[in-house]
């Protein structure tokens, strides 16, 4: 299964690369959508078979599709990326950036990891009847409360672009 | 190159959300910056999957769900914002989106 999870990394951090680099945005989003494809593969391979199905059908299904809409609404010829952003000393600084940042992040959750230590795995570990119970005993609160945040956003969203703001 | 163990996920994620983070500050047109947003998203919640196998606890799993109804909830308030912006400036360069300067 080794080579499995690195072909798998490989095609995610490429495509990731590819959206960051990308000139335009709609080759971006498809960088994106193969990020989103190659997580869900391992999802799969962590014994998470609901979270790759959502990832599928959530990231790659809707969000992506919403963005590509937009992409499509809001790109006219006129509208090509302007002079300023290849501002090179920008990009290398971020990149330093970036760079050091990745690595105090996996200096500081590998220190987590180190304290929290790891556990057998249990045989029906993932099973979706299983988070389902878990979503409505243990998470019944904050179930209800991302409903609201999702109506909240739904009546946001609408308001937003509708009215002549 | 061993057995996957959780180092190599935490090591994938972080990378995963540098290079977000990267896109993030450095790229000038919002749509890719909503990406990247996203991206970051993805990265954290890897990361929380990752967590959830080798500690054998399923909460991070339906942690990531939360993720995902929040991940809509700002994809569709941050689309319709870049639209009603995009009416006024007719761009999506984020240095045009300067209204609250003049």
């Amino acid at each position: 299964m080794d080579i499995y999870f690195w072909f798998f990394a490989v095609v995610a951090v490429a495509s990731s690369l590819f959206l960051v680099l990308a000139k335009d945005p709609l080759p971006g989003a498809l960088g994106l959508l193969t990020t989103f494809i190659s997580l869900a593969a391992l999802y799969l391979h962590l014994h998470a078979p609901l979270v790759a199905i959502f990832q599928i059908t959530i990231y790659a299904g809707a969000i992506l599709v919403l963005v590509v809409f937009v992409i499509m609404l809001l790109m006219t010829p006129d509208e090509e990326l302007g002079v300023q952003q290849y501002n090179i000393s920008y990009k290398t600084l971020g990149a330093i950036a970036g760079v050091a940042m990745t690595a105090l992040l996996v200096i500081g959750v590998k220190g987590i990891a180190c304290i929290v230590g790891e556990k057998a795995l249990p045989s029906d570990f993932g099973q979706p009847g299983l988070i389902g119970k878990l979503l409505y005993s243990d998470f019944l609160l904050h179930f209800e409360v991302v409903s609201v945040l999702l109506l909240v956003a739904l009546v946001g969203a609408i308001y937003i672009s509708k009215r002549n703001l | 190159m061993g057995v996957v163990t959780l180092n190599h996920y935490i090591l994938l994620a972080s990378v995963l959300f540098g290079i977000g983070a990267v896109g993030f500050v450095t790229r000038r047109n919002a749509i890719i910056l909503f990406m990247s947003v996203e991206l970051m998203l993805n990265a954290v919640n890897l990361m929380l999957v990752a967590f959830s196998r080798f500690k054998a606890d399923m909460a991070g799993q339906v942690m990531v769900l939360f993720v995902y109804a929040v991940a809509a909830a700002e994809v569709a308030v941050g689309l319709a914002i870049l639209i009603a912006l995009f009416r006024h400036v007719r761009g999506v360069d984020i240095n045009r989106f300067n209204l609250l300067k003049h």
